[in-house]
């Protein structure tokens, strides 16, 4: 199963199951920076209505392996569900339920619309501020480097760096803000 | 371009003179562009992890070969979550 037939077949899901939704990770990555290869199909569902997670994995299984167990991520207690594609691949779906973090919900409000009929993707992704103030929340090495790589392609010229710096004092990640800005060399 | 051996700041100044080459030409592509660009990159991947897994082990049979590809992602991903993602809500 290639990528996008995975990503696909979430989406469908989702809207067969009218859960609100947004592909972020590396798809929505790609689209503001860098372009690079992915190992998740990362999707964030609003699963506010009682059942809607149980009822998406319903609705993905058996072609998608839940394990069952959910994960929560240990900076902000987000709920995590893996799925593996029954088919051999080296892919795998991650499942984000949307939760009432202050940052997470306005991510979630700004979502863009997009639509690339060439591979019959349409869907959500977060605008490229979100993601910037995501990664550096985050801070792993990894989320440094593609908060700078989108700052760098997008240019914090063209962005609405007031947001991203209002968010970064309230994560108190203005450092590691400044940090990467300083790291970019002049283009 | 200096030798990064002769000269302190030369390693830098290459580094950057890489990034930068990697910026501009993700600049010169469509955001679409670049979406289906990460798309065909991860199936191009994928295709040769599966291939480099068939070579290492000497085999044509490709469900041996993923059965190594998945035992090795499994402990890549297990890496990379390591302290980021717990099994239990703990309280604080």
């Amino acid at each position: 199963m290639n990528v996008e037939e995975l990503a696909i077949k979430v989406i469908k899901a989702c809207e067969a199951e009218h859960l609100d939704h947004m592909l972020t990770g590396a798809f929505a990555f790609n689209y503001y920076a860098i372009p690079r290869s992915t190992k998740d199909v990362d999707i964030v569902v609003d699963v506010t209505e009682s059942g809607g997670i149980a009822k998406l994995i319903g609705r993905l299984e058996p072609e998608i392996e839940f394990r069952g167990q959910v994960q929560f991520d240990t900076l902000t207690w987000g709920k995590r569900h893996i799925g593996k594609p029954a088919q051999d691949s080296t892919l795998e779906v991650e499942l984000f339920e949307l939760f009432d973090d202050p940052f997470v919900q306005s991510q979630f409000k700004r979502k863009r619309r997009l639509a690339l009929p060439q591979i019959s993707i349409e869907t959500w992704i977060p605008t490229p501020e979100d993601i910037i103030v995501q990664k550096l929340r985050w801070g792993r090495f990894k989320d440094l480097e593609d908060a700078r790589d989108v700052l760098a392609t997008e240019g914090p010229e063209s962005l609405d760096m007031p947001y991203v710096e209002n968010w970064c004092a309230i994560h108190k990640t203005t450092d590691r803000l400044e940090a990467t800005l300083a790291r970019i060399p002049e283009l | 371009m200096p030798n990064p051996h002769d000269h302190p700041t030369a390693l830098t100044d290459l580094q950057d003179s890489i990034y930068r080459e990697k910026v501009l030409r993700a600049r010169k592509m469509t955001r679409e562009e670049r979406f289906i660009t990460g798309v065909e990159l991860t199936n191009e991947v994928s295709r040769r992890i599966l291939q480099g897994a068939m070579a290492r082990l000497q085999t044509t049979d490709e469900s041996v070969a993923w059965a190594d590809v998945h035992r090795r992602a499994s402990r890549l991903r297990r890496t990379h979550d390591y302290g980021m993602y717990s099994f239990e809500k703990l309280t604080q």
